[in-house]
This record gives C-alpha cells, structure tokens and sequence, in this order.
C-alpha cells in the first residue's frame, strides 16, 4: 500500500531543461544548479522585510515572477535605494555576527538613510523599531538551520500560496478518479504521477489524506489489488489506537451502552450479543453501570463473535477471560461464550443459545459491522432475518454517516475524499494526540486501509460499505425495525464526555430523529441507531 | 467547667486525630493531596480511603448506593479521584465558564459522577489487558491519557 514515492517519479518527467521539477510544478523556474543561490536571497530578503512589508512594497513593476532567482535579486537590488550591492553574498554574509549591527534599528538614533525602508514603504513596515529588530535577529538565528527544501515565507502576494497549491492537488485527484472511471488509463497513469508530486508540497492532514487517496489510486490503476492479508491482531491493535487518540470509538460505545442499559431496566437476566467483540472495551462500562443499578446487576451473559485468527491464538477467550476477572471485581455474575465466524452471515440464531425472553432479555450490538455484509448479495436480509430469531429487546447499530457505496466509482470516491479529510482534520487538529505520536500514526493507517478498501477493490473483496443513516433507516424499516429514539440520558453522557476532549473544540454531537450522530464541525461522521423487532401483526 | 490552662506547651493537633480528620474532610482534593506532604503521620490519615470518597459524593446527593465495594476493587476512591473526577470536573467546570478557573469547593452532579465511574472502570480493564492478567501500574491506562494531557482551551 505505499503511496507513490515522489522521488522515483522525478526520473519520469521529460527533460525540463535543467529546471528543479519540484518547483516547476508550482510554477516556478528555477535552474537546479541556481537552487543554493536563490534560497540564500530569498533569506536575505525575508530579513529585511517584515511579514507585510512585501505587500508595501514600492509600485515598481516586477516582470516574470516564474523566474524566481532574476525577480528575488530585483527585488533585493530595488531596496538598496542607494545602489550598494545588498545582495552580494561578501558583504551580507548571515553567519557572521558582525551584521547585526546592520539591521539593529532600535540602537541607531540616526537613521542611515542607506537601510531607511520606511522611505520605500512608510512607516507601517516597522510598527515599532524594536519589534522590527527583534524579529530580524530571531530569523538570523533560524536562518544557520536551513532544511533543504526552499522555505517560502507564507502571505506574500507574489509567491507561492501553499492553499491554492492545496486546491490544485484535490482537483488533480478528483480528474485521475474521472479519468479511472471513463478507463482511460493513461490519462490516470499520468495525473497519478502528477499527484505524487504535488503531494510533496504539502504538510499536514491534507497531504497524509492526500498520499493514501494516491496510493490507492495507483493500486487500482496497475491493477495491483490488495489482498486482506494483514492479521486480524493488528486490525485490533490498529483499532485500540484509533480508540485512544480520538473519541469517535469511545461516542460509540457509550452511547450504545446507554441505550442498552435503558433496554435492561427490570431484567434480572441479560444478554448481550457483540458482533464484533476486538478486545471487549465496549463493556466493562456498561458492567459497571448495571453493577450500580438500583437493584443490583443482572447475570450478565456475554456473545462475543470475531473473524478468524491466525495460529490458532484465541483472541475471543482472551477477551472473554479478562471481562470476566472484571466482572468478578465488580460484582457481576458473568458468562462468557465466543464465536468465530469469517462473516456474520455464517452465524444462525441456533447456535447463540438463545434462552426464552421471559427468562433473558436479548441485546444485540454492532458497531462498524453490518456494513461489510453489503458486500456478498442476500448477506445483509440473511442477517437481519437471524437478529429477528434472537428476539432482541434492542439492536444497537453504529456506522460511519458516509455513502461509498454507490454504484459509481467516481461518486464512491468524491465522498470518501471529503469524509477522510474531515476525519484525518479532526485527528490533527483536536490537540489530544501529539504530532506524529505512535497513535495518531496508528490511527492514520488504520482509516488508510479503509481509504484503500473504498477506492481500490472491487466486489467481494470491498468490504467498507458505508452507508448513511437514511440508508440505514430504510433498510431497518424494510426488514420490519423499529426505531428506538436514544434518550436524553445519552445525549447527556455524550456531550459530556465529547466536552472532555479538548474543551470539546470541534467535535459536535447531534440528535437526528431519535439518533445520535457525531461530527467534526459541521460534517457528522458516525451515527448511533437503536432498534427493535416490530410488531408483527397477524 | 471547662478550664482553659495556659501552659507552655501549645495546642498540637495530632493529638486530636478526629478534629484532624473534620478538618481533612472539609478541604477540597489539592489541600487534600498537601497536606499528606506534611508528615508521615498526616500522609497516612489522607490516604485513607474514605476521606477521598467524602470527598467524591460530599456534593452529590442523594449519596449513591452501592458504589462503595465496586470503587474499592477498581481501586479505590483516591485513584477514582486523581485519574477521573479531579479531570472530568475541572474539563467540564473550564468549559462551562470559560477561561482560567481553580477548582475549589465545587458541586459536581450525578452524571459527571456516572461518567467518571464509567472511565474509571474503562480504565480498570485497560490496565487488566495490559497488566497481561494483573493489575498492574499506578498511571492511568493509555485511553484515559486524554485526561492527563493539558488542555488547550
């Protein structure tokens, strides 16, 4: 799955001519071998210019911008308004600390007319001389750790924008995806390639999204299709990341719980039916919530279902054994069964021992799971018809509120790119994880597999079907659902615990008609439903 | 009658434990969390568990049944206290008022304690999962680690 690497694609391009490619992508030429020498006027010129002071600058007219070393020096040379040579590497040479005397206004009483820029721009360069002077010596001193890549200053009006350089990567996408879906492949080849490079100008949310859009871009164009073959103990390690660095797995679980618990009011038996059980932290907070009840817990009974493992590891039992230590130190009587099965539709309501409603109240529980089964036709009603044999008292559904299940790919992938943005922005930008910390990184390649799933397989092997909730409602309704409206309790619960994150900056909880959605901003994410078998009149 | 001698030697409160622990059960969890600095002795009177939970549920009414055995064996009413009350009030307390504020002598109502518990348990078996078995460590497991970090409101 790696995202095509910029530095072998470098070699592909057609000869420019001696011209950095890097920068001619963005519009500029610039001859490679002129590359040390641009940047060091470019230093000098951040110096002697504050942040606005460009767009001040005098009303001379600069001529072919995309000659970036000719229109630096003609900038550098206008300032010297007497005509000495500034921009003459002997005479302003930033290492030696000999030349801050020469931006040190705040000390000079009068001003040398020589380095005066307030008569090119007036008097709103430098708001105070000693801001100015303090500001120039602070850039001399990150000017000596110089990473490689030309460091544009940002907000200037003449130089590159790294936002309109954004746009251009997101409409550089978007035409690869029209290009895969009309088949034309060459056309893909090429705007792929394109996008790798366009890539490496950018930093942040956009470019890590960015790089596994283009990745699977790639793959689906050289046809080079992913097999599932990573182990499902690192989907849940991936999976325990991305519960601890962001709070959409954490919203899910209790509210889910939340509606279960109000479904298991009175019983003095339960059982709960997970459909995917990972490592079981959905319910050592609903345990500890029925052990506090009034009236003491119920027996608790546990179906905990998973895929396959590997060397016959026994993840569920795993699981199972440590929520029962749990339940011992709590006080709850427990019991624990696990079923391993490659697909929920192999599972009969049969084999869940399923126990007489007078005797236990049924829930059944399904958090990022149903959605898989849309995959195989006849899956999706086979499963739904088995949750109606358990007879539950609720069905606890939890999906992501995005449609990368239509029928066309390039619908599939315009709504995957805006909603994996708006995830891997809100994993940036909460400020609960540090930048670049193991789980952000985890988290990152955990939505990236999904991102490769939605875009680059096809047919069986494409598994992330999301749905939205509407979509979700009328398959529901149709299966003969009823909803179950969500209460206050868990709006509450909800809000509160979003509040703990970050101030709960951000994120947002939503009611929709009796469910709850989160979102990051404006755009909601996942969605939390809760269901019952209707009445079945007869 | 009660007889007020003045004698040289001064009033010293550790000879008075039970007014010692009054005034203990008053203070909020920082006064809580010094005074257990000064000596061995006090350090041993504010690690007593159910100082921390008069602390926990003293605002909280009516006071909640049955929570006492449950806290105990997730580890009682101190961690409950460090790892999820002291930063789900403070959180929600910022929040609500907005801008820099101490927590002092607040009321936090039940669904802020519901949902501390919640965590708190959360917490228990995220240590049990890594602990391989034991419970093991005294710093709050990973997923609880948005709780430690400071928050820029």
């Amino acid at each position: 799955m790696a995202p095509a690497k910029p530095k072998d694609l470098h070699q592909t391009l057609p000869d420019s001519g001696g011209m950095d490619e890097l920068l001619e992508v963005l519009g500029y030429k610039v001859k490679s071998t002129d590359m040390a020498d641009v940047a060091h006027k470019l230093e000098q010129l951040e110096m002697v210019l504050d942040e606005d002071g460009i767009l001040q600058l005098s009303d001379t007219v600069h001529y072919n911008p995309s000659d970036l070393s000719g229109w630096v020096q003609s900038m550098l040379s206008e300032l010297n308004t007497t005509g000495s040579d500034l921009s003459s590497s002997t005479n302003f040479d930033i290492r030696e600390s000999s030349t801050t005397t020469m931006i040190d206004f705040s000390n000079n009483t009068e001003v040398d007319d020589r380095y005066d820029l307030r008569a090119i721009a007036g008097g709103a360069i430098f708001g105070s001389n000693s801001d100015a002077c303090s500001n120039g010596i602070k850039r001399m001193k990150s000017a000596t750790a110089e990473s490689e890549v030309v460091d544009v200053p940002p907000g200037p009006v003449v130089l590159v924008d790294s936002q309109e350089a954004g746009v251009r990567l997101v409409h550089t996408l978007i035409a690869c995806a029209e290009a895969v879906q009309r088949d034309d492949m060459k056309l893909a080849d090429a705007l792929v390639k394109h996008v790798g490079l366009l890539v490496a100008s950018q930093v942040g949310a956009m470019a890590k999204v960015a790089t596994y859009f283009t990745g699977a871009l790639a793959q689906r164009i050289y046809k080079i299709y992913p097999k599932d073959g990573l182990e499902s103990s690192c989907l849940e390690i991936l999976q325990m990341h991305f519960y601890e660095s962001c709070p959409y797995l954490k919203f899910a679980h209790f509210t889910a719980n939340q509606a279960i618990l109000e479904a298991f009011a009175g019983a003095t038996r339960v059982h709960v039916i997970d459909f995917s059980l990972n490592q079981g932290t959905q319910w050592p907070a609903l345990m500890q919530a029925l052990a506090l009840r009034n009236g003491g817990p119920p027996a608790f009974r546990l179906t905990g279902i998973g895929p396959p493992q590997p060397n016959n590891t026994d993840a569920l039992q795993q699981a199972g054994y440590k929520l029962a230590q749990l339940a011992g130190t709590i006080g709850v009587k427990f019991e624990f069964n696990g079923f391993v099965a490659k697909s929920l539709a192999d599972i009969d309501a049969n084999i869940l021992d399923i126990r007489p409603s007078e005797v236990e109240v049924v829930a059944v529980n399904s958090v990022f799971e149903l959605h898989r089964l849309l995959a195989r036709p006849g899956a999706i009603e086979k499963v739904l018809t088995s949750i109606k044999a358990m007879k539950p008292k609720i069905v606890t559904l939890v999906e992501q509120e995005s449609n990368h299940n239509g029928a066309v790919f390039l619908d599939r992938f315009n709504e995957a790119l805006h909603y994996y943005s708006t995830m891997f922005d809100s994993l940036e930008s909460s400020g609960l994880t540090q930048p670049n910390s193991q789980d952000l990184v985890m988290s990152e390649v955990y939505l990236g597999r999904q991102i490769c799933n939605v875009v680059a397989c096809e047919g069986t092997d494409r598994v992330e079907r999301h749905e939205t909730l509407s979509q979700w409602r009328t398959r529901m309704n149709s299966a003969g659902f009823d909803p179950v409206h969500m209460g206050s309790n868990a709006f509450k619960q909800a809000s509160m615990l979003l509040a703990l994150f970050s101030g709960g900056v951000g994120y947002r909880v939503e009611e929709n008609d009796g469910c709850l959605m989160l979102g990051w901003h404006t755009r909601p994410l996942i969605a939390t439903s809760a269901w019952q078998p209707g009445v079945i009149e007869s | 009658m009660v007889h007020i001698h003045l004698q040289s030697h001064a009033f010293c409160i550790n000879d008075h434990l039970d007014l010692l622990i009054e005034v203990l059960k008053r203070l909020d969890g920082r006064s809580l969390g010094i005074a257990a600095c000064v000596c061995r002795q006090w350090c041993a009177i504010a690690r007593n568990d159910s100082l921390w939970e008069h602390l926990c549920f003293r605002h909280v009414s009516p006071a909640p049944v049955g929570v006492r055995p449950v806290v105990a064996a997730l580890g009682g009413y101190r961690r409950l206290y460090m790892v999820c009350v002291r930063p789900v009030v403070s959180r929600l307390k910022r929040r609500r008022i907005g801008g820099e504020s101490e927590v002092v002598r607040r009321v936090w109502n039940q669904h802020e304690v519901e949902l501390s518990l919640s965590l708190f348990c959360v917490e228990y078996y995220e240590r049990l999962l890594v602990g391989g078995g034991r419970v093991a460590g005294d710093s709050p497991a990973s997923s609880l680690k948005f709780l430690c970090m400071p928050v820029n409101v």
